[in-house]
């Protein structure tokens, strides 16, 4: 399959099952609703070394946030539930309730309870203030510039974590603008994040290593200064590789994004030098969820057809 | 089965007590065993067919009583479920022990309205008389969740040892209101009587105006609220007494008695 000289290659994603959670945060102004969201969804790029994987989902104008002020929907996604009921509560402690003006809600309704206040209230060292009305609790913790306002708990869902796509290109400018082409199309896809830098991973990891510490390393069949010294997965043309990785709510918001992060840099085409799409697996046997690149654009281009 | 009419048949010479008469009781009943049901009534036991006309109605899960009267104690008690309307007065005891459904009273309500209320939603059009969502007489606790809404004015005692829940009073809330109230929300837009709050361990009281409250009472100064632009926003009872800028002046009280409760005096 061929999309405007880019080819996708016979390949597939393969995705592992991850349980994940939204938070709502809001603040005074959009900037310090951004800035608590950059800093709870940072150092959380790969639960390999963060324990999770974070990122902000969207911003939100204020007439749609609880408290009618500017928010950040962030996703925390973990490999178990007992993970992220550990690292949500402590994120939420040292990034959201530290940072001004801020306050932090459930944003996902159903599923396991994962703790918020409920866990983080005992700052407040007996000041804090519950109020129940209805079936929901949130909690008022005086703090030195006012009060935090958080809910008690929000609920989760079981996610899809670790689609991907690869961008093969001629040069690392070309991968990396069509990189932050398809990163800044799939950001506009409710329910997924992109959890690395700026969305964009360079990189890339196979399983295991040569040293017996190591569970990952890098991905030298499409590492370009490796081309011919290694078993090569990359063609004479291509001079560099960028990775997007893809975390979502569900196995359809993942789909979408990778077929719309496809469709950007299929954009940009062959004449702005991208040579390929591909995608890292593990030839299949260890993660359940399967992304197909080719039917899943060509699934696009009969949609776009109709 | 449909829901179920109750027209009095007179005016009521004694008291009567409707505790148990609940859509849920009523819906497994034929109406021929409905219409024998015993009611108190003063002294007596009468069938509930000698105080009232029993109709089907429609509606499954309703109750209706026509017509109301402040004779009328406990309606609602205990109702857990389904919904119960009347379109007049109610006497005591309305709603008392509700742990769900809702109770819709057209006319004013009696003492003790709401009183212990777990769940659910009482709405009174006119007034309510005193200890509403109170705690009755030998227990500990007053309502502690649901919602009460009272459009007119609330009597003495009103959420007197609530202990959570929402109570939001249209009008005026005379003396005693949140006395020894132990958690909880009231809301009252009309004018708050005297010794409002004493004993108050935690909870919340919204004011429109700042009440005469006891000496163990501290004015915390003015302050930014994001918790009423929440409240706002996420409590529909409450949208029409917040206007949303979150701005209200915080007393804490009664700290002669340790405790931390607070009326929040808004704008």
């Amino acid at each position: 399959m061929i999309i405007n000289g880019v080819e996708i290659r016979d390949s597939f994603a393969e995705a592992f099952p991850m349980v994940g959670t939204r938070l709502i945060i809001t603040a005074d102004t959009a900037e310090w609703a951004l800035i608590a969201g950059r800093t709870t969804t940072g150092f959380a790029t790969s639960v390999i070394g963060c324990g999770c994987e974070a990122g902000i989902e969207r911003e939100i104008p204020a007439e749609e946030t609880p408290d009618g002020r500017p928010g950040v929907a962030i996703l925390i996604f973990a490999m178990d539930f007992g993970s992220l009921k550990k690292v949500v509560p402590l994120r939420l402690g040292q990034c959201v309730l530290t940072c001004p003006t801020t306050a932090c809600y459930a944003g996902v309704e159903g599923g396991k309870r994962v703790p918020l206040a409920k866990t983080i209230r005992y700052f407040a060292d007996g000041h804090q203030i519950s109020k129940k009305i209805g079936d929901r609790r949130f909690w008022r913790m005086p703090v030195m510039e006012g009060e935090f306002v958080c809910d008690d708990d929000t609920g989760s869902v079981e996610g899809v974590g670790g689609g991907n796509i690869l961008i093969l290109a001629r040069s690392r400018g070309q991968a990396l603008a069509a990189a932050e082409a398809a990163a800044a199309a799939m950001r506009q896809v409710p329910g997924v994040i992109l959890p690395f830098p700026g969305g964009v991973v360079r990189s890339g990891s196979k399983v295991g290593s040569k040293y017996k510490a190591l569970f990952a390393s890098t991905n030298d069949a499409y590492c370009p200064t490796l081309r011919g010294a290694v078993p090569s997965a990359l063609p004479a043309e291509v001079g560099s590789v960028l990775e997007i990785v893809i975390d979502g709510v569900s196995f359809a918001a993942v789909e979408q994004a990778t077929r719309i992060g496809i469709e950007a840099v299929c954009a940009i085409g062959a004449a702005g030098g991208v040579v390929a799409i591909d995608a890292g697996n593990y030839g299949g046997n260890l993660g359940p969820y399967h992304f197909k690149l080719r039917p899943i654009m060509a699934a696009g281009t009969a949609e776009a057809a109709l | 089965m449909s829901g179920i009419v109750l027209r009095p048949r007179a005016a009521f010479s004694a008291r009567v007590d409707l505790s148990g008469v609940t859509p849920a009781v009523l819906s497994a009943l034929s109406l021929p065993e409905i219409e024998r049901l015993p009611v108190p009534c003063g002294g007596r036991r009468p069938a509930l067919a000698e105080l009232f006309f029993v109709e089907n109605g429609p509606g499954e899960g309703v109750l209706l009583i026509e017509g109301g009267d402040a004779r009328l104690d406990h309606v609602g008690a205990g109702l857990a479920g389904g919904e119960i309307i009347v379109d007049g007065p109610v006497g005591a005891f309305a709603g008392r022990g509700m742990s769900g459904g809702v109770l819709r009273i057209a006319g004013a309500a009696g003492d003790f309205l709401g009183a212990e209320l777990s769940g659910g939603r009482i709405e009174v059009a006119g007034n309510a008389g005193a200890h509403a969502g109170a705690a009755t007489s030998g227990s500990r606790r007053g309502m502690s969740g649901g919602v009460l809404r009272i459009h007119g004015s609330a009597g003495v005692r009103l959420a007197e040892r609530q202990r959570g829940g929402l109570i939001v009073v249209a009008g005026d809330a005379d003396e005693g209101l949140g006395t020894d109230m132990i958690a909880g929300t009231v809301a009252v837009a009309g004018s708050i009587g005297a010794r409002a709050g004493r004993g108050m361990k935690r909870g919340t009281v919204l004011a429109r105006s700042l009440p005469a409250l006891p000496a163990g009472f501290v004015d915390t100064g003015t302050h930014d609220l994001v918790a009423l632009r929440l409240l706002a926003r996420r409590v529909a009872d409450l949208a029409g007494m917040l206007d949303g800028s979150g701005t209200a002046r915080r007393l804490v009280g009664d700290t002669l008695l340790g405790g931390q409760g607070e009326v929040l005096v808004l704008g």
